[in-house]
């Protein structure tokens, strides 16, 4: 029986056709109960670069390199004939010839000729491999999404919990939790997980909010870091800039602030970002208390995250800050 | 144990060796480890950083995020096992779905975020 025939067969049984005809630009076979090739469609020989010659006659489980034969597989199909089940979506990830590796969607149903009463078992092949590799390339996206969100929810949390309460006013304490905060949020601007973020524009990003007319920022456009860096520095010059307004030049009119950045050579071959970070015209500068967290963030994100060196000098004309760290 | 360790750090506060790659809660569990008594090591933010500190120092305990920069964390659980040196995890992930999780089995995993009293008492529990 050939697919012309089998054409004729099932203009009679309107549903099935139907459903049949909608499968046909997928690779189609027609296997006799001996599980051999009665005949196969034209997607069939072009899905599998093979040829009439190769395929009608042979065993299922014989075609293409064998990938067919396998134990559970026929198994199913075994029980399609007598109890007139179906196999739908029966998956097999195998190395094709001239194709490769795929993901093919086996569905079978069988069909009784109402003559001979011949039953016959028709198989259709779907190629499922290119939406397999997208709904995996989806699920590994909204996993990361997830634990970026969970991570930064814990950050956010870590923030609330380190933004100093003692002594402190509500509204003083909440200013200085949304300081972070924004430095946190306009630094994740600056860059997302897949595009690298621009220190210039991280700068001004962070900035922003302490732009005065004291304040100049100047340094090459095109230095750009990984988010992660992007994260770290963003922090670090939230934690300069609100000292600065608290206590330093940014504390008093007339007072300076100069920040630059430029990318030179570690003296290694390996390129190297400098910041610096000059406050003048203010108060004279004095070590915080040591332990306080805006001191450790910039000294932690410095050396432990952006493996470099933070050199903070309080000198009488203000803070002259500058941070090394490998790009 | 400081006789089995000779490079134990000569003081008495129970060393800590902290495994995190997010720098702002890294910070934040050094800073309530030593609110409580406990000597930090590290944090390493990186499975090499964290072996490379493990090379030169014998911590007591540690702590350890399940993830670090899309690496998992198993080579250092690893060799903390054959150090015989106990850990807990801090991991955003409920389940470790990868190759040789299967050496974090028996380690507490005490989540994120990360509560103090929580971290405490599974450090405890560790230790004892």
């Amino acid at each position: 029986m050939d697919l012309d025939e089998l054409y004729r067969l099932l203009r009679g049984s309107h549903f099935q056709a139907i459903s049949i005809v909608n499968t046909l630009r997928d690779p189609l076979v027609v296997l006799d109960e001996g599980f051999r090739v009665l005949s196969a469609n034209p997607a069939f020989y072009t899905t599998f670069f093979t040829s009439r010659d190769e395929t009608i006659g042979t065993a299922f489980a014989d075609l293409g390199n064998g990938q067919w034969n396998i134990p559970e597989l026929r198994l199913l199909l075994e029980q399609v004939i007598p109890r007139s089940t179906s196999v739908i979506d029966y998956e097999v990830r195998a190395a094709f010839p001239h194709i490769g590796l795929r993901t093919m969607l086996v569905s079978a149903q069988r069909l009784s000729h109402p003559d001979s009463g011949q039953r016959i078992l028709l198989l259709t092949i779907v190629d499922a491999t290119e939406k397999r590799q997208a709904d995996d390339d989806k699920d590994i996206l909204i996993g990361e999404l997830n634990h970026r969100i969970k991570n930064l929810l814990a950050v956010t949390r870590a923030i609330a919990r380190r933004t100093a309460v003692e002594g402190r006013s509500a509204e003083a304490y909440r200013e200085d939790f949304l300081g972070r905060f924004d430095a946190l949020s306009r630094s994740l601007a600056a860059s997302t997980q897949q595009t690298e973020a621009e220190l210039s524009r991280l700068v001004r990003a962070v900035m922003e909010p302490y732009l005065t007319r004291g304040v100049t920022l100047e340094g090459e456009e095109a230095i750009t870091l990984l988010p992660r860096q992007a994260m770290s520095l963003g922090m670090i010059l939230h934690e300069l800039a609100t000292n600065a307004l608290k206590h330093g030049a940014l504390s008093v009119s007339g007072g300076l602030l100069d920040i630059s950045w430029c990318l030179a050579d570690d003296g290694n071959g390996h390129p190297q970002v400098h910041l610096f970070w000059r406050e003048s015209n203010g108060p004279k500068a004095s070590p915080p208390e040591a332990t306080g967290f805006g001191t450790r963030l910039i000294r932690f994100a410095t050396e432990v995250d952006l493996k470099g060196q933070a050199e903070l000098q309080y000198q009488p004309e203000g803070l002259v800050a500058e941070l090394t760290f490998p790009r | 144990m400081s006789d089995t360790f000779p490079q134990r750090l000569p003081d008495d506060r129970v060393s800590v060796l902290v495994v995190e790659d997010e720098m702002i809660i890294a910070l934040d569990v050094q800073m309530m480890l030593e609110d409580n008594g406990y000597r930090v090591l590290g944090p390493a933010g990186s499975v090499d950083g964290a072996l490379r500190l493990l090379d030169e120092l014998c911590p007591d305990v540690a702590v350890l995020d399940g993830n670090l920069r899309g690496r998992p964390i198993i080579p250092v659980a690893r060799r903390l096992r054959s150090l015989e040196i106990p850990f807990v995890l801090s991991s955003a992930y409920d389940i470790f779905p990868f190759d040789g999780s299967e050496i974090l089995e028996g380690a507490e995993n005490i989540r994120k975020p990360v509560s103090e009293g929580r971290l405490l008492a599974a450090l405890q529990r560790a230790l004892s």
